[in-house]
């Protein structure tokens, strides 16, 4: 297990552009979302899994993401949620608004 | 937007679907985490144990999920609803309590709303109530009713284009009918050919009137009878049509008969309709009730299609008849366009409801009051239960919700038990109250219930759930000792249900006080102040009907008194010629050196011999009218002392001089003054002139004092003045202690009503010191036994839970009186009596809910004193 203090909490609202991020290649169930972040974030973010569901349920009511049932690798059957148009815009929205933040941030930290 | 309203919907219709799809999904999950484990080299078991408490508790991630697709809300609505039934069946004593005290609140509020609208606002029993428009004159000045002539009305109907079928109607006919040689007085209308079909109402049998039928004056006799004369003197026979009525002496045949479902436009139900050709007939008091100057009809339309009121408002004055221009003060000189009003437009009737309705609200908010305090105690009494459910990660806005759910459906029960039993309550106010008029004719009052007073009633009842449980529910969650829902024992305080406990005390004692002097006030009317109305009879003697002339009139009349004073049992028999018995028209009257046009306006009659005698009411000095003073003897005046004191203050009435209606007149006759007046009035001078004075009268109000049951004699004494002469009309057969209460309506219907809601009151204020008393009783069980195993006396915390619970009684009753002063006040005018006993009435109302306080301290406290010291320490 990872050392507690290398993880991270992720800021409010942090996990929706996450979720469409991980799925912006291709349909994703929750258990690989949750997994994906995990691995490309170096182990660093880990999403709380009582709060993956809930935010995939939203992002779902919000026509950002649609679900789909469909079989796993291991031929299981599962939900797949992929991007929406709409979606998609709100992933370069938010990324947008993400960079934007942290380099505004960064620019302050770094200041001497 | 869309996919939000599908995805919420979807997850509300298809709930089983969609929670097995989120059931299955997260099971995915976890099996799929099991799995990696697994394959990382854990054992099975320790993987599933581990992914579980990874994932934490499912049920919350499922509870976040529904909340996150708009379903939760639906979903733990129901959830708290089925909550809310276990509750209540759990703690019953408390939800039958909260039910049937918001029934009875909620049960006045519907009368009260019934009442008012059964009243003022129920749109007429007709077809398309709302194009309908009233047509009436006005007179430059302040006059009661905008009547015209016949001439004048064919002058606007046969002109108007923006009213179709203008008709006419005179509502308000006495009718003397007689039928199969039952002879009876009934109220009729002479109406308009035009008038039935224009209300749109159809014949239940034969037909209406036709055009030629009310063209030819006094020619065609036809009368249209309603289902009620149909039935009950025709028995519902269909050769009722062309059957022969007599109508003040006149025949007329019988041609149709009306629906049951149209009774009349007013309060007064019409019997017989007859065309206003007849109107001679129908009308009495003009020389020729068709002429223009003869001002008795009533002008009632329908908007022509698209037109609308202001359309007829603005054509109406274009059609005024010529002679209306030019017309002296007092005649009719304009004219305006109304909606048709409600059953009536009373002020006293409208005062009424208005303090009716100011009752109904406080009642509910006592009841609001009672049970806010009732469940804080309860809900303090589940703070472990909620504390166990906030500490599991209920959410403090869940538990608020639930709280919230389980009082409304409370309410709601209420509500509805309160609209059924506000039928009971409509029921008794119509049979006691509105049944029938103070001279004894019958009143017909639509007291149906209508979805507006259903609804209306039923979401005060929700209001009032809100109310009484939000501030319980707030607290619920603040309490901040909730969390240690361990320390159960603790010391429990009652400060805010003491203010809600206080309150529900004051409201009652007003109530309470009120109601004593209402009915005091009422017995008091009842019993006569220099007057006695008891073993008094009324009848009415209406030879005017039936077209008698003054002299043969008089004659009829002696005839009649002189037969009556004969008859067995009865002690002394007089009239007056205006209005009714201890009552009056108005006139001026004036010393002789006053100035030109000084008057002095008072109330006056004509009076026959004995009538003060007749009525028990003393002569302070001279003599009462007898048979001397005729037409040919010098006028004479009685006065009563009000008026003596006003013209004579130095005493010396007898003897003088005194100008009624400008005619001089000489007092014989000083009477004590007849205090009918509300505590609001003053008292009025009065002044009385001899009924045999006036050669014009004809017709007259009897009162006859017997010396046993009035009501019982009644039919003896009719049966008397049908033997002097079975033609002439008797109408009013009533008792003076009957029309005396009809007079009092308003203050009986507010001192049974108040009555009822003070009874209301005083119930809730004893339920709710009982309730909060014997809750912090079981909740101080542990110090009540401390307190005694270091020596406290039982009678000491005996008195100790009585104080706390009287204290709060007693401070209320304190405000009680000052609210008690004010609520009198409010209803200074339904009150007879001067107010100098008022306080009295205050200091027993706050006795007896001190009292009953008390009583509903001593049980708690004497469970309180029964405490064994052991038995409590050892408790937990």
């Amino acid at each position: 297990m990872t050392d507690r203090s290398s993880r991270v909490d992720l800021p409010q609202g942090t996990l929706d552009l996450l979720i469409l991020k991980a799925i912006a290649l291709g349909p994703q169930h929750g258990w690989a979302i949750s997994d994906r972040i995990h691995q490309i974030s170096n182990d660093v973010l880990k999403v709380q899994q009582g709060s993956l569901y809930p935010s995939l349920h939203r992002l779902e009511r919000r026509g950002w993401i649609k679900a789909e049932w469909g079989a796993s690798d291991n031929n299981r059957r599962a939900k797949f949620y992929e991007l929406t148009r709409a979606g998609r815009k709100q992933l370069e929205v938010q990324a947008g608004a993400w960079r934007a933040l942290t380099l505004a941030v960064n620019l302050l930290l770094d200041t001497p | 937007m869309l996919t939000d309203l599908l995805v919420r919907l979807h997850a509300i219709l298809r709930r089983d679907t969609v929670e097995r799809e989120l059931d299955e999904e997260l099971r995915f999950h976890v099996e799929h985490e099991v799995d990696r484990h697994v394959e990382s080299g854990m054992s099975r078991a320790d993987a599933i144990r581990l992914a579980r408490i990874e994932f934490g508790g499912v049920e919350q991630v499922k509870e976040d999920c529904r909340d996150a697709r708009g379903v939760g809300l639906v979903h733990s609505l129901g959830q708290d609803l089925r909550y809310g039934v276990r509750t209540m069946r759990r703690s019953p004593v408390f939800s039958v309590t909260a039910i049937v005290t918001i029934a009875l609140s909620i049960a006045s509020l519907a009368t009260v709303f019934t009442l008012g609208q059964a009243l003022f606002f129920r749109p007429l029993p007709v077809d398309r109530p709302d194009e309908l428009v009233t047509v009436s004159s006005t007179r430059g000045g302040p006059t009661t009713e905008g009547l015209v002539s016949y001439p004048d009305y064919v002058t606007f109907r046969d002109r108007a284009t923006t009213v179709t079928h203008l008709a006419a109607v005179y509502p308000t006919a006495p009718l003397f009918v007689t039928v199969n040689g039952n002879a009876r007085e009934i109220n009729g209308a002479v109406v308009s050919a035009n008038f039935l079909p224009m209300l749109g109402i159809r014949p239940a049998l034969g037909r209406f009137f036709r055009d030629d039928e009310d063209q030819v004056p006094d020619r065609d006799r036809v009368a249209v009878i309603s289902d009620n004369l149909w039935r009950n003197t025709f028995g519902a026979s269909p050769s009722a049509i062309g059957a022969t009525l007599k109508i003040n002496s006149v025949d007329f045949t019988v041609i149709g008969v009306a629906p049951p479902a149209f009774v009349s436009l007013r309060p007064f139900p019409l019997e017989v309709y007859i065309p206003t050709m007849m109107l001679r007939v129908g009308y009495r008091w003009c020389d020729d009730s068709l002429a223009a100057s003869c001002t008795v009809l009533e002008m009632l339309g329908r908007l022509a299609p698209g037109r609308t009121l202001a359309d007829a408002a603005a054509e109406m004055p274009t059609l005024m008849p010529a002679s209306w221009a030019h017309a002296p003060k007092g005649e009719n000189s304009g004219v305006v366009v109304t909606p048709p009003r409600g059953a009536f437009t009373d002020d006293a009737e409208q005062r009424l409801v208005r303090i009716l309705a100011g009752v109904a609200i406080v009642l509910l908010l006592v009841c609001c009051a009672n049970l806010a305090g009732l469940l804080s105690a309860q809900s303090a009494a589940r703070a472990g239960e909620f504390g166990i459910r906030l500490s599991l990660g209920a959410a403090g806005r869940r538990i608020v919700r639930q709280v919230m759910t389980e009082s409304l459906m409370l309410a709601l029960a209420g509500g509805v038990a309160g609209v059924g039993l506000s039928r009971v309550f409509i029921g008794a106010l119509s049979t006691m109250f509105y049944a029938m008029d103070d001279e004894g004719h019958p009143l017909h009052y639509d007291f149906s219930l209508t979805p507006t007073s259903v609804l209306t009633a039923i979401a005060a009842a929700l209001a009032a759930g809100c109310l009484f449980s939000v501030i319980p529910a707030i607290k619920v969650v603040r309490r901040p000792g909730l969390v240690d829902f361990k320390r159960r024992s603790t010391t429990a305080r009652w400060s805010s249900g003491a203010w809600l406990l206080g309150a529900q005390a004051a409201v009652a004692v007003a109530l309470v006080a009120v109601t004593g002097l209402m009915t005091a006030s009422a017995q008091m009317m009842l019993a006569g102040t220099n007057f006695e109305a008891s073993h008094v009879a009324l009848m009415r003697l209406r030879p005017r009907l039936v077209k008698y002339a003054p002299e043969r009139a008089q004659r009829f009349q002696r005839d009649v008194v002189q037969r009556l004073e004969a008859a067995p049992g009865v002690e002394s028999v007089s009239m007056v010629g205006i209005g009714a018995v201890l009552g009056g028209g108005a006139a001026g009257v004036a010393l002789p050196d006053w100035d030109d046009g000084q008057r002095l306006r008072v109330g006056y009659n004509e009076i026959g011999p004995k009538y003060f005698g007749t009525l028990r009411a003393p002569l302070v000095s001279g003599r009462e009218f007898d048979l001397r003073d005729s037409t040919q003897s010098p006028r004479v005046a009685i006065v009563n002392e009000t008026l003596a004191r006003r013209l004579w203050p130095s005493g010396q009435a007898i003897g003088a001089t005194m100008l009624v209606k400008s005619i001089p007149h000489q007092v014989v006759g000083v009477v004590k003054d007849v205090p009918l007046q509300s505590r609001a009035d003053v008292l009025q001078p009065w002044a009385f002139v001899p009924f045999w004075q006036n050669p014009a009268e004809v017709d007259s109000r009897l009162a006859i004092r017997v010396a046993g049951d009035p009501a019982a004699m009644l039919p003896m004494l009719v049966h008397e003045v049908n033997r002097v002469d079975p033609d002439v009309p008797i109408a009013e057969t009533i008792t003076l202690p009957i029309q005396m209460a009809g007079w009092m309506r308003p203050l009986r219907v507010s001192a049974t009503f108040i009555g009822y809601a003070a009874a209301v009151a005083i119930l809730l204020t004893a339920i709710g010191l009982y309730g909060t008393l014997a809750f912090a009783v079981s909740r101080r069980t542990k110090e009540i036994g401390v307190r005694m195993a270091l020596g406290a006396a039982r009678a000491r915390v005996l008195g100790l839970i009585v104080r706390e619970g009287l204290t709060v009684v007693f401070m209320g009753a304190i405000a009680g009186l000052a609210l008690a002063a004010a609520g009198t006040r409010l209803v200074g005018h339904l009150l007879y009596h001067a107010p100098t006993a008022d306080w009295m009435f205050a200091a027993a109302a706050a006795m007896l809910v001190l009292i009953v306080g008390l009583c509903a301290s001593l049980l708690p406290a004497r469970r309180a004193a029964a405490v064994e010291p052991l038995v409590a320490l050892r408790h937990e």
